[in-house]
């Protein structure tokens, strides 16, 4: 047993391939042939989403890495370049599923269902045709910019993530300047044709060309619907193709196919050397369209020649141009999820529940005295939340509101709360991180709003992210100052509320109100507090009150005493922790993980993991809370953070660890665990060889822990209403003969 | 419930800190807030004797933030006083200003004596076991950036205080220089504290035995907090701390930092104060170390709160500074029954005229320790006895009085026997202002009459009954002594006390039976 090095290569799984991994997980949602049929398409957009931003930002960094010529090995043993290696095969067989998912089993349910999808202009029927083009004559050619490129224009630049239409042009026999878009080019040319005799002696000069899909229109077009009632669309780009005539009418054209690239989105900041960490994030914005091409998305079929143009202009590796089978970016299935119609398609509307400790007309301090609230979103509903901040403004016995926000949607009616706060006179501090990745443009902009109307905004900390969730409300009460304070797990966004699974804990226990004042005196500037008690923050301590916690089960373990784990998190990816979990593992801790997304640790290796298990829920809503269960010998400990065990946020954001104290809302969690381990539905297991299997749930009653959390929300809200008529009694009414 | 919301605000040499306090009679004092900010300014004044223009513009930065903290919590009052660092700077009334302009909030300059008073007075006050522990000979040991204080206790009584200009900062910073050439830092560090503080152990520790000690002073008494057991967090054995000590003087700065999670600034300072405390403890053989945790903010809101009037405390201060008095005195050979007769007569009438003089009870106090303190420069020159009395009380610290209190004192003990000056003559080279002149010639008018009545020091006005009668003080002595000499020289003093008060003073001797 000593033998054992906790550290070792082969007890971890790198983090990439375990997120391409987890994206699996989603598209398997895609396959399930239990799920509603839209409900699948939003699965599978998801996917492409998440691939793209994982390209955008993971497999950058690796190539950047392998271009600086880093070779040093992650947690799992691997280079940068094996990594890569890996993660570029793994890809193209997730490519091939997602697009055999669209193409076999989709499109054709689709069509069953009464939605056709043309998938190429050429299937189009003569009426469809006409429909189609002069819908580009009105529609699409007047915002259309074709770019030609030859030796007098350089190639242009692409933008990240764009969809565009690359094509081969070949000037048409004794036809010139003719007034069309084209005409400039056309006439710019003849200069530098002389130059090109030679190619031309070889044969046809062909030349680029490429335009942009206007990413203003809308993506799909609908198009007459068949006289059975089925509904028709194609995609925009087919459109176009079909019309690439039409802009360069000088030339014929050869070939037109969609291409897509995908460029280093990586945002590193120095921030050293900025002035004004603001103007430094508006900068990188703009720079960040243009960063190393890294990826190209082209249409299967498309021309070699143009292929090889495109990879040689964009100066792309083999490796990293990926052909596809079917539309580019199928991130167009989110819009198609939104089509009217095909209602019994899609889950039904979700309604979080009312939250009966606080209904809508009750004075929520008042309700917050009587004992610590818990809310579990989106189960519940995010309004409490809300009304807290919007109450808190008009309160004449607030004197402060204090508040972080990392990503808050655009319309939200928190920040109109604050800035309303402000305006009534109270002191309103907000920490606005404008590091949240590709939200800062958004970020700014209310931001600035804020400060407008009186508040006091502080931009974030120098090279840390300020991911914790908390809002502090100072009020002024008969009986001296009271501090109200809201911790949570996930944003402060209403919008993803309705989607992502968060706990947040409403409390005015003067010790968590100490301990947030001093979280916000940290976040201005000011030095740490001589000591904490209740939360626990990262970058500082947070570790090592893990660590502390892992290390407590392990003396448990090893004294015979009861030790057990359970922790709930996106991803679990942090070397040391993981080793710790190891250790405690070995000693004989009972450990269950439910982890959503990257998961390092591997489980069931023989004398290291075997009492690990790690299941992770992909469902309908995004699971997202992150809950940590120590049994600490019948001491149970119940902590909510908005921190995941990742070297990020426990190194390089701020991120806070609160403890649920109150011992009803400890056995609320306790039962959310219990149901999340139980959950046989949407939950996969990771097995000892790295595969993540459903649970066969042959004889067993099945567990959909998220539907089951709605329910049961549902359940608990109309409680309370059966509740209040039945204390009342009400007299027959006069019967009338 | 009446609360009232005190802000405290501490400028010292390492950090800027605020904190917030709710004050009521019922609950006493609870704060609500700390805001730390660190800005060692010590830095510039202990080096270059001037505060850097960055320096302070990034202290009026943080002043104005301050403000806008106040506002948050709707603060009732506050009071922000600095200590050493800009006491220290030639240019402390251009700071003042500039931080006025500024920022609006008024800095006030704390001598040191007011400052560890402060400071004491929080522990006395807010700390229940404070009193039961003093009843055994304990220090306070108070460690600023700047300097550090030694108050001595002993039954319940204050013995002495001494200030000696070690301060953590001004440490570290004297001896920047050598840190990089040593190996052994802690053992220079050493030697040269020792030798500061061998001769404060020669006049004050002599057959001392000291059981407790306080240990104060912010960051220093945080971090041992931090690492003292749990459960009994505020108090640490002599063999606690000597682990301690042994585990930080063998890692570096940079170590403590992380070791003990401090930031590194504060890192950089424990290691001197570290050997201050083992040299002292080792010194004075003390038990137990007790850390109470406060700062100046916590005796600047309880000082407030007890000015007005919502907070009481069960140990009597001014005693202290009585206490203090009588040991210099004492130190300097003054007779105490001297002392005690006119300090008998002064406070009688005092207080008799109280409807005259319209003076208050902290000006009684000036008085008593005036009295205490006029005849102390005998000891140098008994020919020269007021002015080397002025000079004595100038050059000693009594904790609890002001620097202008002090001079008060130092110039109605000079005026005892000297023909009284201008205002223009007593203000040169002082701060003082015309209210204190008139002060200075109250207390001193009635320190003479006093005085004059016990002139042959035989204590014959033992018993005396005061009336005030129209233009009269009339003194009716019950005495069977021959006061000839004290009626003889009487008028003389009278004359000046008719000239402040306009009244006359009379000595009338009580008919014997």
């Amino acid at each position: 047993m000593d033998a054992i090095d906790v550290k070792s290569y082969e007890y971890y799984t790198n983090r990439e391939l375990s997120w391409l991994k987890f994206n699996s997980r989603v598209l398997e949602e895609a396959r399930d042939k239990t799920i509603p049929l839209f409900e699948r398409l939003k699965f599978l957009s998801i996917t492409a989403s998440n691939l793209d931003e994982f390209f955008m930002i993971r497999v950058a960094s690796l190539k950047d890495m392998v271009n600086a010529k880093y070779t040093r090995r992650d947690i799992a043993g691997l280079t940068p370049q094996e990594q890569l290696d890996q993660i570029l095969s793994a890809t193209r067989e997730l490519l091939d599923l997602q697009y055999s998912t669209y193409s076999r089993s989709l499109l054709p349910l689709l069509r069953q269902h009464g939605l056709l999808v043309v998938q190429e202009h050429e299937d189009l029927t003569m009426e469809q045709k006409i429909f189609v083009d002069q819908y580009f004559r009105e529609n699409v050619y007047p915002v259309l910019t074709p770019m030609a490129v030859d030796s007098s224009r350089p190639f242009p630049l692409i933008r990240n993530k764009s969809l565009n239409i690359g094509a081969l042009l070949a000037k048409k026999a004794g036809r010139s300047l003719d007034g069309s878009v084209g005409t400039d080019q056309a006439s710019e040319k003849v200069k530098g044709k002389e130059k090109k005799n030679k190619e031309r002696e070889q044969g046809p000069e062909l030349e680029f060309a490429t335009v942009q899909v206007p990413s203003g229109l809308p993506r799909i077009v609908r198009l007459p619907d068949e006289k059975d009632g089925t509904q028709v669309v194609i995609l925009l780009e087919e459109i176009i193709e079909r019309n690439m005539g039409q802009l360069f009418l000088s030339y014929d054209v050869v070939c037109a196919h969609p291409y897509r690239i995908m460029r280093n989105a990586d945002l590193t900041i120095e921030e050293d050397e900025a002035e004004d960490l603001l103007k430094e994030i508006q900068k990188q914005l703009k720079k960040r369209q243009w960063g190393e091409a890294i990826r190209l998305e082209a249409e299967e079929k498309m021309d070699r020649r143009l292929l090889k143009l495109l990879r040689r202009e964009l100066s792309i590796k083999e490796d990293s141009i990926f052909e596809i089978n079917g539309p580019l970016d199928l991130t167009f299935l989110m819009k198609m999820y939104g089509m009217d119609g095909f209602a019994e398609l899609k889950n039904p509307r979700h309604v979080p529940a009312p939250v009966k400790e606080l209904p809508g007309d009750c004075d929520i301090f008042e309700e917050i005295r009587k004992g610590d609230i818990l809310l579990h979103h989106p189960f519940q509903t995010f309004d409490p939340v809300v009304r807290f901040v919007q109450q808190a403004a008009r309160d004449p016995q607030v004197l402060a509101i204090k508040q972080t926000l990392y990503r808050v949607s655009g319309n939200s009616p928190i920040i109109a709360a604050l800035a309303q706060a402000a305006e009534n006179g109270k002191q309103v501090s907000v920490l606005v991180e404008l590091k949240a990745r590709f939200d800062e443009e958004n970020n700014i902009i209310w931001a600035k709003m804020l400060e407008k109307a009186g508040c006091h905004v502080i931009y974030g900390l120098v090279g840390l992210k300020t991911h914790s969730k908390i809002t502090l409300v100072v009020r002024r009460e008969e009986d001296g100052i009271r501090r109200y304070v809201h911790l949570g797990t996930g944003n402060y966004n209403d919008s993803t509320a309705k989607l992502y699974t968060d706990l947040g804990l409403l409390t005015c226990s003067a010790l968590i109100g100490e301990d947030a004042t001093a979280v916000f005196n940290m976040l201005s500037g000011y030095s740490e507090p001589v000591s904490w008690h209740k939360l626990s923050l990262a970058p500082l301590w947070l570790r090592d009150s893990f660590i502390q916690l892992i290390r407590r089960e392990k003396e448990h373990a090893k004294n015979g005493r009861e030790a057990c784990i359970r922790a709930k998190m996106n991803s679990l990816c942090d070397p040391q922790i993981i080793g710790e979990l190891y250790e405690a593992a070995m000693a004989g801790v009972k450990i269950d993980l439910i982890i959503r997304g990257i998961c390092c640790l591997k489980t069931g290796i023989p004398g290291v993991s075997e009492n690990i298990t790690v299941r992770s829920i992909v469902g309908n809503f995004l699971e997202h809370s992150r809950i940590f269960y120590f049994a600490n010998d019948g001491q149970e400990e119940v902590y909510c953070a908005s921190a995941d065990w990742m070297p990020r946020n426990l190194d390089r954001r701020v991120e806070i660890l609160f403890p649920i104290e109150r011992p009803e809302l400890k056995q609320e969690i306790l039962h959310i665990l219990e149901i999340l381990l139980t959950d046989n539905v949407k939950a996969h297991v990771l097995k000892s060889d790295g595969s993540y299997e459903k649970i066969d749930r042959r004889g067993k009653i099945s567990l959909d822990s998220q539907e089951y959390f709605t329910q049961e929300a549902r359940e608990k809200a109309r409680q309370e209403k059966q509740e209040l008529p039945s204390r009342v009694f009400i007299p027959e009414e006069h019967i009338e003969e | 419930m009446q609360i009232t919301v005190f802000a405290g605000i501490d400028i010292g040499s390492y950090e800027v800190g605020m904190k917030i306090f709710e004050l009521s009679s019922r609950r006493g004092m609870r704060q609500l807030d700390h805001v730390r900010y660190n800005l060692e300014l010590g830095k510039d004044t202990y080096v270059t004797g001037k505060i850097s223009n960055e320096h302070l513009e990034e202290l009026c930065e943080v002043l104005l933030d301050f403000r806008r903290i106040m506002q948050e919590y709707q603060v009732d009052a506050y009071r922000a006083c600095a200590t050493s660092a800009i006491r220290e700077t030639k240019n402390v009334l251009l700071i003042l200003d500039k931080i006025r302009v500024r920022t609006g909030i008024d800095v006030e300059v704390l001598s040191n004596s007011e400052q560890r008073f402060l400071g004491y007075k929080s522990i006395a006050s807010v700390e229940e076991d404070f009193r039961g522990m003093i009843q055994n000979s304990t220090a306070i040991v108070d460690v600023g950036g700047g300097s550090i204080q030694i108050s001595l206790f002993d039954k319940d009584v204050l013995v002495t205080t001494q200030n000696l200009r070690i301060g953590a900062l001004r440490i570290r910073e004297r001896l920047a220089d050598v840190e990089s050439r040593t190996m052994h830092f802690a053992s220079v560090l050493n030697e040269m504290i020792g030798s500061e503080l061998r001769s404060f152990k020669k006049l004050y520790l002599k057959d001392q035995k000291i059981q407790n000690i306080i240990l104060t002073g912010d960051y220093v008494s945080q971090f041992f907090r931090q690492h003292a057991k749990e459960g009994r967090a505020a108090v640490m054995s002599r063999k606690e701390f000597m682990e301690l000590y042994q585990k930080a003087v063998s890692i570096t700065s940079t170590q403590i930092a992380a070791h003990f999670g401090l930031p590194m600034e504060h890192a950089t300072l424990i290691l001197p104060s570290l050997v201050l405390y083992r040299r002292f403890i080792e010194d004075t053989g003390a038990e137990s170390i007790w850390l109470p945790g406060h700062n100046l903010s916590d005796g600047l809101a309880y000082d407030y709160g007890e000015r007005k009037k919502i907070l009481r405390s069960t140990h009597n201060f001014e005693n202290d500074i009585v206490e203090a008095a009588k040991n210099i005195s004492k130190r300097y050979q003054s007779s105490k029954g001297h002392i005690a007769g006119t300090e008998y007569l002064a406070l009688t009438i005092f207080d008799k005229m109280k409807s005259i003089h319209g003076m208050g009870k902290r000006e009684r106090l000036l008085l008593q320790i005036s009295v205490i303190l006029h005849d102390c420069g005998k000891y140098i020159n008994m020919n020269r006895t007021a002015e080397c009395s002025y000079s004595i009380i100038m050059a000693t610290e009594i904790i609890g009085l002001s620097h202008r209190e002090r001079e008060i004192i130092a110039n109605a003990v000079r005026f005892n026997t000297r023909e009284f000056a201008s205002f223009e003559e007593i203000s040169y080279g002082s701060s003082l202002e015309r209210s204190d002149y008139l002060l200075i010639a109250k207390i001193s008018a009635i320190l003479r009459v006093a005085n004059a009545m016990d002139r042959s020091h035989d204590q014959k006005f033992k018993h005396v009954k005061v009336t005030l009668k129209e233009k009269e003080l009339v003194v009716l002595v019950d005495t069977v002594a021959d006061i000839t000499l004290e009626k003889g020289l009487f008028s003389d003093k009278a004359e000046f006390f008719e000239t402040v008060f306009s009244i006359r003073p009379v000595i009338r001797q009580k008919k014997q039976l």
